[in-house]
């Protein structure tokens, strides 16, 4: 009997390059060296440095301002989404003070609520589509205005987000015809009920193949530990 | 094999479905300038075995509004004395000596087909030989005289094949010379950074594009001949390497079933024009130097589109099938 879909375990470890997010280390949070101890035990190739919450951010900043010698060939930024208290336009200095350092910047696009703010990033600037939970930032139609008034703008497609809107996973091969040209890196993992990043499953890899084959030239991030 | 033919260049730039606004310019750009260099010499006494060609971004179909006019008059044949026009003539025939030749003596002056073809390899195959002939075979425009020109160029392809025998195989002996060649280049580049650091960053950034895409867009079809019989190999480099550098690559990604990353990469290379075509970008970049590239948002930019545009690459060699090739005659 032949199963109707094959499973393909593998296809994420396999790439290159392959990173990790410290947004999923939560027992060293704070600890920048520890953290990006850990994501260079994934790779020394890639990795982003999320400062998930607001609190966070200063520790990212001090850490980067000592410049400390990383080996990364192309490390991002994760910008706050959580407990945000600063006013917008302070967040989008302090964000622009940390591009130079780095290769991009990502934002959520339900986090803005000025998008246009956040052209002083310039290019360094990468939006990420949303999950089920928010809602704008989720799909092509979404995501389509906030490019508009950003067109330096870069893309990053989590792949996990995807699926919680769309089982099928359609909706990511619509984001990828429209914003291919944007594509900086992946976001990878699977998602839980609740969409919490979880360690990616067999079942998931295998749904998200065809997305991923699409995508071999650029960074793929994992938002969990591989399992 | 039928699948060879498949791999079409022409218009492969636009059948790849890229924005690529910058790269369209540019050779629409290229093609009222090179209708406007044959006009200014359609009078110009012309020796009959000689042919005016233009190289780089002429050649690559990318020309900006600050392209440099590094031509040639290309002689079929040995060295000898007395071919029309002399130099200093057909210099002022192409005007503009603004942008003429730069100071290396590597063009704006007579080439003899009979260097490039009888001198490869040896310590007589000079860095200005290896980079006329590698010029010539892969971004080079004839404005005048074009029977010579593709006569000279068949003439240095045919070296190259001779002792090709091996059916299915690339040409390893042209594949060592280019592969050579960018080498070569990548070297020189720290050569010229320890004599001195003047234009570092439109050096360095050049190196990360336009010299990338000079380099891939023939290392790519030399690769593809892999598909081929040795009787039509000749005829399938021919046509690739007529094609401007990126048709070959938009449908190398485009056969090898990577589109996506092809959109990618070539979109990047066509911001990369953008910079070259803007006066302020490019003229910071010319400023830079190699201890000031990192202050520049510039240079941070030109370094985003070279990366994207290099793991497109990667992806083309060896992420599809010439990744055996690639493994097989790449290295060693």
């Amino acid at each position: 009997m032949v199963p109707a879909l094959l499973a393909e375990s593998g296809v994420v470890s396999a790439h290159h390059p392959l990173g990790a997010s410290t947004g999923y280390m939560s027992d060293l949070r704070g600890d920048w060296p520890a953290m990006v101890a850990e994501a260079l035990a994934t790779s020394p190739f890639a990795a982003e440095l999320a400062a998930l919450s607001e609190s966070e951010l200063p520790g990212l900043e001090a850490y980067l301002a000592a410049g400390p010698e990383l080996p990364f060939g192309y490390l991002t930024v994760h910008a706050p989404v959580k407990h945000l208290r600063m006013p917008e336009a302070e967040l989008v200095r302090r964000l622009s003070r940390l591009a130079p350092l780095v290769d991009g910047i990502v934002v959520h696009p339900d986090a803005m609520d000025d998008p246009r703010a956040y052209r002083a990033l310039g290019s360094a600037l990468v939006l990420e589509n949303m999950d089920a939970r928010k809602t704008t930032g989720r799909t092509v139609a979404e995501l389509a205005p906030y490019f508009a008034v950003l067109p330096e703008a870069g893309f990053c497609l989590d792949v996990a987000h995807v699926l919680s809107i769309d089982a099928t996973m359609e909706t990511g091969e619509r984001l990828l015809d429209a914003f291919a040209g944007r594509l900086r890196h992946l976001h990878v993992s699977s998602v839980d009920g609740r969409c919490r990043h979880v360690p990616l499953t067999v079942e998931h890899e295998t749904r998200f193949a065809e997305l991923l084959r699409r995508c071999p030239d650029v960074p793929w991030i994992l938002e969990a530990p591989l399992p | 094999m039928a699948t060879a033919n498949t791999i079409d260049p022409a218009g492969a730039l636009e059948r790849l479905g890229a924005e690529l606004p910058n790269l369209l310019a540019a050779r629409a750009r290229t093609a009222e300038a090179v209708a406007a260099r044959r006009a200014a010499l359609a009078d110009l006494p012309l020796d009959p075995r000689a042919s005016v060609v233009l190289f780089g971004s002429w050649g690559r179909r990318e020309l900006t509004r600050r392209s440099d006019d590094d031509w040639a008059l290309l002689v079929d044949g040995a060295a000898r004395d007395g071919v029309e026009p002399e130099p200093e003539v057909l210099a002022a025939a192409l005007g503009d000596g603004s942008r003429g030749p730069g100071r290396s003596g590597v063009f704006g002056g007579r080439i003899f087909g009979d260097d490039l073809l009888s001198r490869i390899g040896l310590d007589a195959d000079s860095n200005t030989n290896l980079t006329r002939r590698m010029l010539l075979m892969l971004e080079s425009q004839p404005v005048a005289g074009d029977d010579v020109h593709r006569r000279c160029w068949e003439q240095v392809l045919d070296g190259y094949l001779e002792d090709a025998d091996r059916p299915y195989r690339p040409p390893r002996f042209f594949l060592n010379d280019l592969i050579r060649y960018w080498r070569t280049i990548c070297v020189d580049f720290v050569g010229k950074e320890r004599e001195g650091s003047e234009k570092w960053g439109i050096r360095n950034a050049k190196l990360r594009t336009s010299r990338k895409v000079l380099f891939a867009a023939g290392l790519v079809p030399l690769l593809q001949t892999h598909r081929l019989d040795r009787e039509e190999r000749r005829a399938y480099l021919a046509a690739q390497l007529a094609a401007p550098a990126t048709d070959r690559l938009a449908a190398a990604f485009l056969d090898c079933g990577v589109r996506d990353a092809g959109v990618r990469a070539l979109g990047a290379y066509d911001r990369w024009l953008a910079v070259l075509d803007d006066p302020d970008r490019r003229g910071e970049l010319e400023s830079l130097t190699k201890e000031t590239a990192h202050e520049s948002a510039v240079f941070r930019d030109v370094r985003r589109h070279a990366t994207e545009l290099h793991r497109g690459l990667l992806v083309l060699l060896f992420d599809t099938e010439l990744l055996p090739h690639v493994r097989e005659h790449g290295i060693f």
